[in-house]
């Protein structure tokens, strides 16, 4: 069972509204691992993340392994802020017993928001009064709430503080090593990276390379990933 | 009662999914469908159900298609279809179609109503998560396996409650039955699920009480109904206030 493929992608490719954001991304991600997808912005890693998920239309092979359970914690996740919605009924939607739920999942969601950091008096809150902190914590304790066999994060520390993004990263990696979790994870932070992913996928528009971290992320691929390629390469032949 | 429960029930949803106008040009389609009914001497009723079911199905294609901004389409082709209902009906039956009557209903028929009503409250009940699902994240709902379809089944439903509403309070006003307990119970409510409730109990209170004012008044129940449930929600409106406060 070690290191089966949770998910395996060929020449995935997007389109929208006729303008090309993806194309020829191929890559599998491993059971058990962390995959950190890198890139600048606007090479189309949140489109990638939502092709995988079926969410945008797409052309290529996208194969999950059947019946595997996944979580996803979004980038940006917005409520209308006069809509009554508690926190506690952002839980309920996972819960088939909506109007009264079984005392096992108040236990276990009260769990799942100790490891995030969060008591219970935060359920009483209203989803529009929560802070950027905040919303981020339930997020990531709500796409854990049943224990999903794969995590993917958009970006899970967008907004908040250093301090806290450490805690994060931090729990992650316990979630991946307790419970065996896959984690496929955008981050902007190299440091993130190194510490927390077995390996890397730099993302422009297509894969400019891909590996573990020590190996792949040398100065020309990032470089070349973060487009100060173009601006060495013209210092070159100015020089000619 | 039961269709201002249903009225109620359904109306958080279509509020909070910004298409409380939407909901109104729709109760405005029923109108060539009463039209073309009393033309050809069905009950209005089935008219009105069958233009209804057919608007909803419009509504949920245009949704899917964003490019094009759908409320414009939907208003246009929507106050059309009341212009061609106004042009069709024999004129005694307009004020009746507009604004609604006290219904003269043979028993199986209201049977048939009440138990249709009963059935349409229950749904929203029972699928309030699924619809709230929808509206807080389409895209999470998505993952989860909560899928368009949900989008559907709230348009059909709320397509049947328009058009039980019809009878009562008229294709002008209907819409407003939906919207104006919701309204009121967003004020007072903290939690989606006291929303709900709120907004059914609401819905069948304010339509009880405002048939009998027009009963002892001699009113058209329509204007009745929607005119006691916007003084309650003017009351409302200081309690809003002071808890954002």
């Amino acid at each position: 069972m070690a290191n089966e493929n949770v998910l395996t992608v060929e020449n995935l490719a997007v389109t929208l509204d006729g303008a090309p954001i993806l194309r020829d991304v191929s890559f599998t991600l491993r059971e058990g691992e962390a995959l950190a997808v890198i890139g600048p912005n606007g090479a189309g890693k949140t489109v990638l993340f939502r092709a995988l998920l079926e969410l945008l239309p797409h052309e290529g092979m996208v194969r999950w392994r059947p019946g595997v359970k996944r979580g996803y914690v979004p980038q940006r996740f917005s409520v209308d802020r006069s809509a009554p919605i508690t926190a506690m009924e952002f839980f309920l939607l996972k819960s088939t017993r909506f109007w009264r739920p079984s005392a096992q999942f108040i236990e276990h969601l009260d769990h799942e928001l100790g490891a995030v950091g969060l008591t219970r008096e935060v359920l009483k809150k209203n989803l529009g009064e929560l802070s950027g902190g905040e919303t981020q914590r339930l997020l990531i304790a709500w796409a854990l709430l049943q224990h999903p066999e794969v995590l993917l994060l958009d970006e899970p520390t967008a907004g908040v503080d250093t301090g806290f993004e450490d805690s994060i990263y931090a729990l992650l990696h316990r979630v991946q090593m307790e419970r065996g979790t896959t984690l496929l994870l955008i981050s902007h932070d190299l440091n993130v990276v190194y510490r927390y992913a077995q390996r890397v996928l730099c993302v422009n528009r297509t894969v400019v390379c891909q590996g573990t971290p020590v190996e792949t992320l040398n100065q020309d691929a990032l470089a070349a990933l973060y487009g100060e390629s173009g601006y060495y390469r013209h210092e070159h032949e100015a020089g000619h | 009662m039961l269709v201002g429960i249903a009225s109620g029930s359904i109306g958080p949803f279509i509020l909070l999914r910004r298409m409380a106008l939407v909901g109104d040009a729709l109760s405005h389609v029923a109108l060539p469908g009463i039209a073309l009914a009393l033309i050809y001497g069905i009950d209005p009723f089935y008219g009105v159900i069958v233009f209804l079911i057919a608007a909803a199905f419009l509504v949920f294609w245009l949704e899917a298609r964003s490019r094009v901004p759908p409320d414009a389409i939907v208003g246009l082709l929507f106050t059309a279809s009341l212009a061609i209902g106004i042009l069709m009906l024999p004129s005694a039956d307009v004020i009746e179609s507009l604004f609604g009557a006290f219904p003269v209903l043979s028993v199986p028929f209201l049977v048939l109503i009440l138990c249709t009503a009963a059935i349409l409250a229950g749904l929203c009940f029972l699928l309030a998560r699924r619809f709230l699902f929808r509206i807080v994240s389409p895209d999470l709902a998505k993952v989860e396996g909560v899928g368009r379809a949900y989008d559907l089944a709230l348009l059909l439903i709320f397509a049947m409650i328009v058009a039980l509403g019809i009878k009562l309070v008229g294709t002008l006003l209907m819409g407003a039955l939906t919207i104006i307990p919701a309204s009121i119970a967003k004020n007072l409510s903290r939690s989606m699920r006291r929303y709900i409730i709120t907004s059914a109990v609401l819905g069948g209170a304010i339509s009880v009480a405002g048939v009998w004012l027009a009963g002892a008044f001699r009113l058209l129940p329509g204007p009745a109904i929607v005119l006691l449930g916007i003084a309650l929600f003017l009351v409302s409106l200081p309690v809003v206030r002071r808890r954002a406060a």
